[in-house]
């Protein structure tokens, strides 16, 4: 269980920051948001190479790190998508947890049963689908169905532990759609960040207040330990945050939590860290194109 | 389904350990206090849904009587929550020391960048000795025990999750199917002989109906999670694994405030209490701050075996932690499977949990099933009025 309180991720970096955080005033202006992004530009057309019709890479935080570890696995077929519970898990926990802040249960394992009949009944009454498995949930026995209610249970206890989200209000954002930026060039190389919670700076209630505000921080949960590589995993969920509009300020700090090791990382966001995060990608993506062929 | 929320258990107020305890479980390793007292406990305040574990100065736990029946419900759980002691609290220095001495172990490993991943199992496995070390040249095969205790084990995080069991043996078999890992059992189990394949539902009913009439419903507040993983990186690239079968309490800063159980259809056996004792170290290097108690609940027969944790307790678990890391590196050295064997003359055969079970004067128990009460017999009637009479025999297999 991570002992975090995640309120402190709008306030100014402790001095005893974790190794490895970055020692720099954490501001990215429009000026260094574009030299990082004109670098990682060239970068990723120099190793894209002739593109396949059709083809895409799509770098995410899983595919930065088995580049890294596992450098062998990132050309891998991956198997045909079927629904399992530890992929209902995040959706499912997520919306325990923004449950539990809004005050409507006392805790997750309070909160995911009555969240899932909900999204099923709502599936069947209207078509439209909350989680997207509501229709192999429904198909599930009532023991299966367990599995991944406990499932979603146990991953969202350390989140909700994390923080007195209800405190936060409407300055905490638990979940939303995922970040996407997609490089120009003649191959479709797409970044894909997902966090699992944004906290707003104290005095911007809508966590948006525009490019010359303060940016908001990240709170990303992650299964394992954290590895040598955990300031560019979690500056790259800046770096697509920062990338994929214009109109929301590049975030200021990024949280790791890694709850089955009780770790907490943070990384101060600035112009060297999304550099790094950059570099990064690209070499990920020269591995995939390798594997590719 | 789920039309409410679940609602906490009515507590009584409590301040000291039950007396009702079961079978065999005659004392626990607190001792007599200055501030036990038989009568006038303090209470215990559970409004407003906080896990809270004994107070401070209620040293020493009640002298148990012989009557041989498990808990249920609030006894059940005041057994878990009251243990008798002060809740542990942070100790920085006791943290480092016990990292310490574990990665003198790990260090071992040396810097080639080679990992290994240490699991109460392979611990137990490299720490037996020659007499109890089990077989590893041959694959471990399928059994009645096994799937028994991989469909409780099943049941069991069903009942603490959703609170309702209906269907045990159909549920169980459901919930792992959705394991592609569990795909083998699954089809073993289908593939069961009529009669055997009875014997295993009867069993397996038996022993969920003991934990839908023992296990109280947890509060959400609680925080309850099952199958809980809980990692600790070492220096060496040795990596310490565990998943906690049920954990709960919120962690609230620097005084323990997390108990965790595991569960097992077996007999009760000196290997439980090693795992139990090494998740209390797990979890004290990963959060700072040990759990107050770590527990292992017998689903055969509803007894629930509490440790207090004690930076005693810590530091024998980190000693034997470190023997085990020894004996697995220093197998590896020589060429032999990850799990190695320790040296010849090494004294790390003192912590085999085969050889700690002979002074109990425990026969080691026989995997068989002729000893199956009849599927109608009511487990009042039987179990839970006398949790050693019938039931399954298992040897040693701990639930998934």
């Amino acid at each position: 269980m991570t002992r975090c309180d995640v309120l402190d991720v709008t306030r100014a970096r402790p001095p005893s920051a974790p190794e490895g955080a970055r020692a720099s005033t954490p501001q990215v202006d429009e000026a260094a948001l574009a030299r990082v992004r004109d670098g990682l530009v060239e970068g990723i057309a120099s190793v894209v190479g002739s593109p396949a019709p059709g083809d895409l890479v799509e770098v995410t935080l899983p595919l930065l790190r088995r580049a890294r570890t596992c450098p062998g696995s990132v050309g891998r077929v991956e198997a045909p998508f079927a629904w399992k519970p530890v992929f209902a898990r995040r959706s499912l926990g997520l919306a325990a947890v923004r449950a539990c802040a809004d005050g409507r249960f006392r805790g997750p394992a309070g909160a995911v049963g009555p969240l899932a009949a909900e999204a099923v009944d709502e599936w069947r009454r209207t078509g439209r689908r909350t989680f997207h498995w509501e229709p192999w949930f429904e198909g599930l026995g009532a023991g299966a169905r367990a599995v991944v209610l406990a499932e979603a249970t146990t991953w969202a206890g350390p989140l909700w532990a994390a923080a007195d989200w209800a405190a936060l209000g409407h300055r905490a954002t638990l979940g939303g759609p995922d970040d996407l930026w997609t490089s120009p060039g003649p191959r479709t190389v797409r970044l894909k960040g997902r966090w699992e919670a944004r906290v707003a700076p104290a005095g911007a209630p809508d966590g948006a207040p525009g490019r010359t505000g303060a940016g908001p921080a990240l709170v990303s949960v992650s299964g394992g330990v954290p590895d040598e590589g955990w300031t560019d995993e979690l500056a790259f969920l800046a770096l697509v945050a920062g990338l994929r509009s214009p109109d929301h300020p590049v975030p200021a700090r990024v949280v790791g939590l890694w709850p089955e090791a009780g770790e907490r990382r943070t990384v101060e966001v600035d112009e060297a860290s999304l550099t790094d995060a950059a570099e990064h990608v690209v070499v990920t993506v020269a591995s995939v194109v390798a594997a590719r062929g | 389904m789920y039309t409410e929320v679940p609602r906490p258990p009515v507590l009584p107020s409590v301040g000291v350990t039950p007396p009702g305890h079961t079978v065999d479980m005659t004392t626990t390793e607190s001792p007599w206090g200055e501030g036990y007292t038989s009568g006038g406990a303090e209470r215990v305040d559970l409004d407003g849904g906080q896990w809270q574990p004994g107070r401070n100065g209620r040293v020493g736990t009640v002298p148990v009587d012989r009557v041989p029946h498990p808990l249920g419900g609030a006894a059940l759980l005041d057994r878990l929550r009251v243990t008798g002691l002060a809740r542990p609290t942070s100790d920085p220095d006791l943290v480092a020391d016990l990292r310490s001495h574990i990665e003198d172990a790990s260090a071992l490993m040396g810097v080639d960048g080679a990992s290994l991943v240490v699991t109460p199992n392979s611990l137990a496995d490299a720490l037996a000795c020659p007499a109890h070390a089990p077989d590893r040249t041959t694959p471990k095969e399928f059994s009645l025990p096994l799937a028994c205790g991989a469909l409780v084990g099943a049941l069991f995080r069903q009942f603490v999750t959703t609170g309702t069991v209906d269907d045990a043996f159909a549920e169980g078999v459901e919930a792992l199917a959705v394991d592609e890992h569990r795909a083998p059992l699954v089809a073993w189990i289908g593939d069961l002989a009529p009669a055997e394949r009875a014997e295993l539902r009867a069993e397996v009913v038996r022993q969920s109906e003991g934990l839908r009439g023992r296990w109280p419903a947890l509060d959400p507040a609680w925080l309850p999670r099952t199958r809980e993983c809980v990692r600790v990186s070492l220096s060496g690239g040795v990596e310490l694994v565990t998943r906690v079968d049920l954990a709960i309490g919120r962690p609230t800063g620097a005084e323990a405030s997390v108990a965790f159980v595991e569960v097992t259809t077996g007999s009760r056996r000196a290997v439980h209490r090693d795992v139990r004792r090494f998740q209390a170290l797990m979890e004290t290097l990963r959060s700072a701050v040990p759990p107050f108690a770590v527990a292992t609940y017998f689903t055969r027969t509803g007894e629930l075996e509490v440790d207090p944790v004690t930076p005693e307790l810590l530091v024998a678990a980190a000693r034997r932690c470190r023997a085990g890391i020894e004996a697995i590196i220093s197998g590896r050295d020589v060429g032999a499977p990850t799990v190695g064997s320790p040296a010849p003359g090494s004294d790390a055969y003192r912590w085999c949990a085969g050889c700690a079970e002979a002074p109990l004067g425990r026969p080691t128990p026989v995997a068989t099933i002729e000893a199956l009460p009849a599927p109608s017999v009511p487990v009042a009637e039987t179990n839970l009025t006398d949790p050693v009479a019938g039931g399954l025999a298992i040897a040693g297999e701990q639930a998934a």
